[in-house]
């Protein structure tokens, strides 16, 4: 049962992964927290439902079209409220603010267009039956999810290692004064990652009624707690670290489920405040808490 | 020279006076219309319900606008006294105001129990207050504890029912709340809390305890929640874990402080006059258009109004009480 | 040299994960006396004032004041046992006026009783400005207002950090004459500076530092003299 429930865990581990990554990726740039997450992420989930209840679409077409969709919404609204929000004095803080009021537009709207009810896509479509790995039995679904969301993971690895714009956007991680000072277009480099970030956050949607169950408007507060869980216990403002957030987080909410079920729940917040009240420094690599 | 420094410090006092008077008149107004409205107007609840976001908003006005904590999970502290209320009342058939004192106990050690979260700066605070708030949520709400708690189901406590006495009391704990921030605005301890937000260091360094100052403002931010969602159980006497611990709650509250002025007594009270007003005027049918609404004004004021609308005053240098 | 000194510093040592920003500096300063702290870059004497003055706890050696030592105590407490400081970069309280910065400290931070703030800010020429909020104010009128609030909590002991960076040549001359007057009243003090001209005019002896600890001690005449000194302060690429 518990080696069961480690392999379980990593395999959520890989799509939480995916969770945390654009929001990660946001604040790496931009030093600001996109609030409004989990609801790009319950749009993407949207998408999916309605693109297959309507057209029939296979996720996997759904999350190409995600992909390129959420790319263009994030772009305008990177352009609205960002470098103006950049410019404030203290932009960290009332981010936070600003997207969490987009997060309940987001949320309003959703629930007015289509009403407060769950929705789900079989699981079939994702692969009959269970599969074994390493002797644990495990839906298919749950296995092309997380070889769908690695694939995701490794695309922005390589897009920050290996392309010229990813490597820009790697210097504005490091030092966003230094970036402009060398007359790197940190504006557009922003903007780009804000796109991908939205689009991450939309194909995890995509997948999410795979692992999640189902898409409710109002899902994505509590996604956000998961996603910055899963951030913070991996390391902030470095995406690849996200990858290590994801699988402590997947394997301890596996062991959770399989031992106290009942409390699950509890895990995303309970780990959240201890991690940033027990290791801030030694995770983050970055200072969280005043003087 | 003397005579100069004298006249100076005479000035000051007479300065000090006045405020105190001004703040103090507009608080009593507030309660003491809020009083008679009840008496005129035949929809308590609604007023009830002024009433606590009146409170709510001053509440979260001591911790944020005089410390620049902002806690996203406010309503873990409403949700807490809610509920000291109701386990008094049901299990040991306290009477109410026996239930306040629990509810009042149950946010101050939830406060205790959070005050590490202190240490964070603003936006891991804000976030770790709501999956603090969260938490505590998922334990009252959780099923395995029905027994004591009546989990999901919600809690009923018709024995206490009492509509006048707690919407009085309620009235009681806004003007409370009103004169905490009253001194707050007019004595050299909430000077020290402002100074503490705006440096902490160069705080230290004029001798003020930082720690000691940030938790007094926490606790006192806890208990104001923590007492109106005790005579909010009180009021209603049947809700549910949903209700008590509605993240809309600390939305709400903070929209209104916000979209008024953090840091001044009218700013609150006119954002929650204003904005809560109109929620109800037009009519609570789709909740979800006054949630977009709140949503699109709160991406608005960070935008262009960081400072709410009292600062549309203040940065001309008035001073607005 | 008086027999007992107001502060006495012995073999502190402050570490940064392995970066040993002070490596056992010592040094001692009696009441009414202005010693100056020079050194390179990263000497260490800045962390040296945030010790001293409770920001940083120290991992080595020994801080005494008045008689006691005072290692790791809370820079509010320090404070109001007469240790106080300034900010290379003044850091006021940006929504409070000019008097209530002053009187902030003035209230916390156990000056006699019946200290006068508005005479002080009379003193120090800020009364023109003291129902103003205190982010109108210029970067001079900014250090002076920091050294205001220090001042408002009448210490013995008192920090200066860099007060010359960014004043003008008329500024400078006036602050060097306040501490000058703060020292004549009994007041010891510790200043750190780059310029040696006003380090000259201010100080009476002065500790030159290097790689976290001290390596000499004396007069700004002697030290210049000293091939050491000279050595390290070029080697450090540093022209006071």
């Amino acid at each position: 049962m518990l080696t069961g429930a480690i392999i379980a865990g990593i395999v959520f581990g890989l799509y939480y992964t995916l969770v945390g990554l654009g929001l990660n990726l946001v604040f790496g740039v931009m030093r600001i927290v996109n609030l409004a997450h989990g609801d790009f992420l319950m749009l993407g989930g949207i998408a999916a439902w309605w693109l297959f209840s309507s057209f029939g679409l296979h996720p996997l077409v759904s999350a190409a079209l995600v992909i390129v969709v959420f790319v263009l919404v994030g772009l305008p609204i990177y352009y609205l409220v960002v470098p103006r929000l950049l410019r404030s004095r203290d932009s960290e803080m009332l981010s936070l603010i600003l997207f969490f009021g987009l997060s309940q537009m987001i949320e309003a709207v959703t629930t007015i267009g289509l009403g407060a009810t769950e929705r789900s896509l079989p699981p079939r479509l994702l692969g009959v039956g269970p599969m074994v790995l390493l002797g644990t039995r495990l839906p298919k679904a749950w296995i092309f999810s997380a070889v769908a969301s690695a694939v995701a993971v490794l695309l922005v690895y390589l897009y920050l290692y290996r392309t010229r714009l990813g490597t820009l956007t790697r210097a504005v991680m490091v030092s966003r004064d230094e970036a402009l000072a060398t007359g790197i277009d940190v504006n557009f480099v922003s903007a780009v990652a804000f796109g991908i970030s939205i689009a991450l956050a939309g194909v995890a949607g995509v997948f999410a009624p795979f692992i999640l169950g189902s898409i409710t408007p109002n899902m994505g507060v509590a996604i956000n707690i998961t996603a910055f869980a899963v951030i913070v216990v991996g390391t902030l403002g470095n995406p690849l670290g996200t990858l290590l957030g994801g699988i402590i987080y997947g394997v301890s909410l596996m062991l959770m489920q399989t031992y106290l079920s009942s409390w699950a729940n509890l895990l995303p917040n309970l780990l959240l405040i201890a991690v940033l009240l027990i290791r801030p420094e030694g995770i983050f690599g970055r200072k969280v808490r005043r003087a | 020279m003397p005579d100069v420094a004298a006249t100076i410090r005479a000035d000051a006092r007479n300065r000090l006076i006045k405020r105190v008077v001004l703040d103090t008149s507009i608080a009593a107004a507030v309660v003491i219309g809020m009083g008679v409205m009840r008496g005129v107007y035949s929809n308590e609840l609604m007023l009830f319900n002024f009433v606590v976001f009146l409170a709510l908003a001053q509440g979260l006005n001591i911790i944020y606008g005089f410390t620049g904590y902002l806690p996203f999970g406010y309503v873990g502290f409403y949700g807490a006294g809610a509920y000291g209320f109701s386990l008094v009342v049901m299990h040991l058939h306290a009477p109410a105001l026996v239930g306040m004192a629990a509810a009042a106990a149950a946010a101050l050690v939830l406060a205790v129990i959070l005050l590490p979260l202190l240490r964070l700066s603003g936006a891991y605070f804000a976030i770790a207050s709501m999956a603090a708030a969260q938490a505590v949520y998922e334990i009252i709400a959780n099923p395995g504890l029905e027994d004591i708690t009546k989990g999901p189901y919600g809690v009923s406590l018709s024995d206490v029912f009492a509509p006048a006495f707690s919407y009085y009391t309620a009235l009681a704990i806004l003007g409370a709340t009103l004169l905490l921030v009253v001194w707050l605005r007019n004595s050299r301890f909430g000077m020290s809390l402002q100074a503490i937000r705006d440096d902490s260091v160069s705080a230290a360094m004029s001798g003020v305890s930082v720690v000691r100052g940030r938790t007094i403002a926490w606790l006192l931010s806890a208990l104001v929640a923590g007492l109106v969602g005790g005579v909010f159980a009180w009021h209603i006497s049947v809700f549910y874990p949903d209700t008590a611990f509605d993240l809309s709650v600390s939305i709400f509250s903070t929209v209104f402080l916000l979209f008024g002025g953090a840091t001044t007594l009218c700013g609150p009270l006119l954002g929650v006059f204003i904005l809560y007003g109109i929620y109800n005027v037009i009519g609570i049918a789709v909740p979800q258009y006054f949630q977009f609404t709140y949503g699109a004004l709160i991406v608005l004021l960070v935008l262009f109004l960081p400072n709410g609308l009292v600062s549309l005053l203040t940065n001309r240098g008035i001073r607005v009480p | 040299m008086s027999p007992e000194p107001l502060l006495n510093v012995e073999g502190l040592v402050k570490r940064f994960g392995g970066f040993r920003a002070l490596d056992g500096v010592s040094f001692h300063l009696n009441p009414g006396e202005v010693l100056g702290l020079v050194g390179p870059n990263g000497s260490g004497k800045t962390t040296c004032i945030n010790v001293i003055c409770g920001l940083y706890t120290p991992d080595g050696g020994s801080i005494s004041y008045d008689g006691r030592s005072i290692g790791g105590e809370k820079s509010h407490r320090l404070v109001k046992a007469g240790i106080n400081r300034t900010f290379q970069s003044p850091r006021p309280f940006l929504s409070l006026t000019v008097r209530e910065n002053v009187e902030v400290a003035a209230h916390y931070g156990d000056p006699k009783p019946g200290f006068d703030v508005d005479a002080l800010l009379a003193l120090l020429e800020l009364d023109r400005f003291a129902q103003r909020p205190a982010a109108e104010l210029n970067s001079a009128q900014q250090k002076t207002l920091d050294l205001a609030r220090a001042m408002a909590t009448e210490p013995r002991l008192l920090l200066v950090d860099e007060l010359a960076a960014g004043l003008n040549p008329a500024e400078l001359s006036r602050m060097a004459d306040r501490l000058r007057v703060l020292a004549d009243g009994g007041m010891a003090l510790l200043v750190v500076e780059h310029l040696m001209g006003f380090i000259d005019k201010v100080t009476d002896r002065v500790v030159v530092m290097a790689a976290g600890k001290e390596f000499f001690g004396g007069t700004l005449a002697d030290a210049t003299k000293d091939p050491e000194v000279i050595r390290v302060f070029l080697g450090g690429g540093h022209h006071g």
